[in-house]
């Protein structure tokens, strides 16, 4: 994932090392799919996209937030997933899972993940383009319904991340969703007293509101289900920026005279942190092997990132801050915010209910 | 024929190796075969033995070694998707995986041409059953720690020691076994690997009963044991790295079918929960949704740690330490799997028809088994212990490692 400096490069050191002959022998080589051929092929180029992304984040933090959108476009990163028509690159999952590591890992101050659904939910409508290049803000409200027909829109929508600076929000309706500007009348924006400290959320109440565009109800679903291994890759990636913090700590620090790290509980708890943010990525290669191969599993696939995420991630942000001991408690340590984000996105994605239709799911395939 | 069949995602369908494979079960699995069907009788050794001996005949066994050993000469992603297969079946476990996933492999790694002929035919033929003798009373998972001897005298090679927990020891005609040639202080080098004959004169097995109530693995004793230098697998001193790579493939691709396995178990618990109106208010009424769920993502993460594992090997990488970390998410995840079953099941109110009796005998069963899954192949904690030192690399005061 994001921190080259932690697991991934022992990962790919043990991985890409020198072949077993014995292991080999079981196999003959040449064989995969070629989904995994192509995938193969696309290593240079996701991590050529993975060390820009990781450029970019960092650039970000010193920069006012219209500037952030400014040089995330202007590094290709807002429209990963939008139709080249809009200005985008018309990418997959892959190349999508590696920036938002890069976004979770670095803690980035932008509504990355809503804003490459929207490139690609509206890449042909005249708004696309300008979210593509960072020239509008837009951003999702995850919760909460807007009633009315046509071209006026009211109610109050919620989990909003970074409102506040968005020119346009996506809202949920009774057909589907729809694009509401938020610099004219009939728009209050106020705070929503989330966790997240980023990519703060708001609530917003909207009064006969004109929208832009709008989705339909399968489009609005899609979208739903296509933001899950993007949530999913930035709790990975912050998982993993926790996980090398922690190593890092127990690694220095001394007690009873020695290194934390010499005892075998810490290393076990950094082990389970590891085999956390494993499930994650092995989970998001699997999603993105199967979209490429146009497999139906890509659906269940994409949950199941997300879910590993908030179940097996979480806990690994939550064990890198107790080995932390009460640095871990302080505001400086960066660990809280990992943990802010994730919880935060687990709200957005609505894990509790994902997890209830995954069992109604299993439920009615043995009805 | 088994309904699980029919709900199978349709990227798996269409695979012309898969439609052979599927062709071949609906002709071949005997009656009574499946435990998660009617009329379920658990097969005796006789019935398995010649059931993988026309898994065997049929293609689906020895699916990638050469075919003059017996082999099929194909590749692991045939491997994979017949274990796909027999996983969504309630098939009994191999009485012989042992030999075809551990030994065989092993054979065909390190063993001579004479040796690879002499022993993976009548292996796939079923008609040599092999056993691990890889665990000592006093070196579990410090498995460098062994004692067992073995002495050159002449030519051939003189054992003496013992074993334990040797699963599949009563039934086997042969021994993967691990014994020192050199001093015990030398820990990981003087390890040599034997293809021991379990009719040789000196070797005696004690079977132990099992907290299963089984008797399945056993107490190995050999007592000035001959065996002959053909039987020797590698050079003497090759022993702890073959070793290391049976652990590997124990850890990772040993069993490959076992996400498709649990997905079945899954299906079938809440198949036999549906039969029975207590327990199915139970599963509607939602308290179980999370953990159901829960499941079913365990299970899509076995299958996302295994998959990558073929392609990596076809592509002539090996395993390395990433077995650690599968082993430790399927062992761990099918205990927690098993301890919802239990729960669900032992629910049941007094006078549950036979779907629900004939899965509460399942359930137990699996549940018990799952014990030993995050101790056998390495225990928990030295998965763990692998990962911290070997994938995370920390530092660490003491050189000393376990298996
Ligand atoms: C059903 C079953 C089948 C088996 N089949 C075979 C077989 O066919 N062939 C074979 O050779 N062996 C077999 N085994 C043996 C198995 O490999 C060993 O039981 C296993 O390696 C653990 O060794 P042990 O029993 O000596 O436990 P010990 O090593 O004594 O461990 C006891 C406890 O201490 C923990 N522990 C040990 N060392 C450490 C450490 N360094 N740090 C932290 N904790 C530690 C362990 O995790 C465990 O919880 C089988 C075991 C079972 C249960």
């Amino acid at each position: 994932m994001a921190q080259a400096e932690t697991g991934k490069t022992e990962m790919g050191k043990t991985e890409m090392g020198t072949a077993d002959k014995g292991n080999a022998d079981m196999g003959k080589p040449g064989m995969g799919t070629a989904a995994v051929a192509a995938a193969r092929d696309d290593r240079d180029g996701i991590a050529a996209f993975a060390e820009t992304a990781r450029h970019a984040v960092a650039a970000c933090a010193a920069l006012p937030v219209r500037e952030r959108a400014r040089q995330l476009a202007g590094d290709g990163l807002l429209g990963i997933l939008a139709p080249e028509s809009a200005g985008g690159l018309g990418l997959g999952p892959s190349f999508a899972a590696p920036v938002m590591e890069a976004a979770g890992a670095g803690l980035l101050g932008y509504p990355l993940a809503e804003t490459l659904l929207l490139g690609a939910a509206f890449g042909s409508a005249p708004v696309g383009p300008a979210i593509v290049l960072g020239e509008t803000i837009a951003t999702i409200a995850w919760a909460g319904i807007a009633e009315g027909s046509g071209d006026r829109l009211s109610g109050t929508v919620g989990r909003a991340p970074l409102v506040d600076e968005a020119d346009l929000l996506l809202v949920a309706t009774r057909t589907g969703a729809a694009l509401v500007p938020l610099d004219g009348a009939g728009v209050t924006v106020q705070p929503a007293f989330g966790l997240d400290l980023e990519t703060p959320e708001h609530e917003v109440v909207l009064t006969d509101v004109t929208p832009v565009a709008t989705l339909d109800a399968a489009a609005t679903a899609a979208l739903r289900e296509d933001a899950l291994p993007l949530w999913a890759a930035a709790i990975g990636g912050a998982a993993e920026r926790c996980l090398a913090l922690a190593l890092e700590h127990v690694s220095t620090r001394e007690q009873f005279g020695r290194t934390l790290v010499s005892f075998q509980a810490l290393r076990h708890a950094l082990a389970r942190q590891k085999l956390a943010v494993e499930h994650v990525r092995a989970a998001l290669e699997r999603h993105a092997a199967l979209v490429a191969a146009g497999a139906p599993e890509a659906r269940l696939a994409a949950r199941t990132s997300y879910a590993a995420a908030t179940r097996f991630g979480i806990a690994a942000i939550e064990s890198a801050l107790q080995l932390h001991g009460g640095m871990g408690f302080t505001w400086e340590v960066e660990v809280h915010r990992h943990l802010r984000r994730a919880r935060t996105v687990e709200a957005q994605g609505d894990a509790p209910g994902l997890h209830r239709r995954l069992a109604e799911d299993l439920l009615t395939a043995n009805a | 024929m088994d309904r699980d069949v029919s709900t199978l995602p349709p990227g798996l369908a269409g695979d012309p190796y898969r439609a052979h494979v599927r062709a071949w079960l609906a002709a071949h699995v005997p009656e009574g075969f499946l435990a998660d069907q009617p009329g379920f009788r658990a097969p005796d050794l006789a019935a398995c033995r010649d059931w993988e001996a026309a898994m065997h005949r049929g293609g689906l066994a020895g699916i990638t070694w050469p075919t003059e050993y017996g082999g099929h000469g194909l590749s692991l992603r045939e491997h994979l998707i017949a274990n796909q297969e027999i996983g969504r079946r309630a098939l009994p476990e191999s009485v012989n995986s042992l030999g075809k996933e551990l030994a065989g492999p092993i054979i065909l790694a390190i063993g001579t041409e004479e040796q690879k002929r002499r022993y993976l035919p009548p292996l796939l033929q079923m008609r040599e059953i092999w056993c691990q003798g890889f665990s000592e009373p006093n070196a579990g998972s410090d498995l460098a720690g062994l004692r067992t001897r073995a002495t050159r005298d002449g030519s051939a090679w003189r054992v003496n020691g013992r074993k334990i927990w040797t699963s599949g020891a009563p039934n086997a005609q042969r021994c993967l076994l691990l014994a020192r040639t050199g001093a015990v202080e030398d820990r990981h080098r003087g390890l040599a690997l034997f293809a021991m004959r379990m009719d040789a004169p000196g070797v005696t097995v004690r079977p132990l009963r099992q907290m299963d109530g089984r008797e399945h693995f056993a107490e190995v004793f050999m007592d000035d044991v001959v065996i002959d230098a053909e039987d020797a697998l590698g050079a003497p001193d090759q022993g702890w790295s073959a070793a290391v790579r049976v652990l590997a493939i124990e850890r990772a691709t040993n069993r490959m079918y076992r996400a498709w396995r649990f997905e079945n178990e899954l299906n079938h618990l809440v198949r036999a929960c549906r039969a029975d109106a207590t327990l199915a208010r139970l599963l509607d009424g939602g308290a179980y949704h999370r953990r159901l769920a829960e499941t079913v993502v365990d299970i899509e993460i076995v299958k996302a740690h295994v998959e990558p594992v073929v392609d990596s090997l076809l592509a002539g990488e090996s395993i390395g330490d990433r077995g650690s970390l599968m082993k430790l998410h399927w062992s761990e995840a099918h205990q927690r799997f098993a301890a919802l079953a239990l729960e669900l099941l032992e629910q049941a109110p007094p006078g549950a028809g036979p779907e629900v009796q004939a899965a509460r005998a399942r359930f137990q069963r699996i549940y018990l088994s799952a014990r030993a899954e995050t101790i056998y192949a390495g225990t928990t904690e030295i998965q763990l212990g692998i990962i911290g030192d070997r994938i995370l690399k920390l530092p660490r005061e003491s050189a000393k490692g376990g298996r």
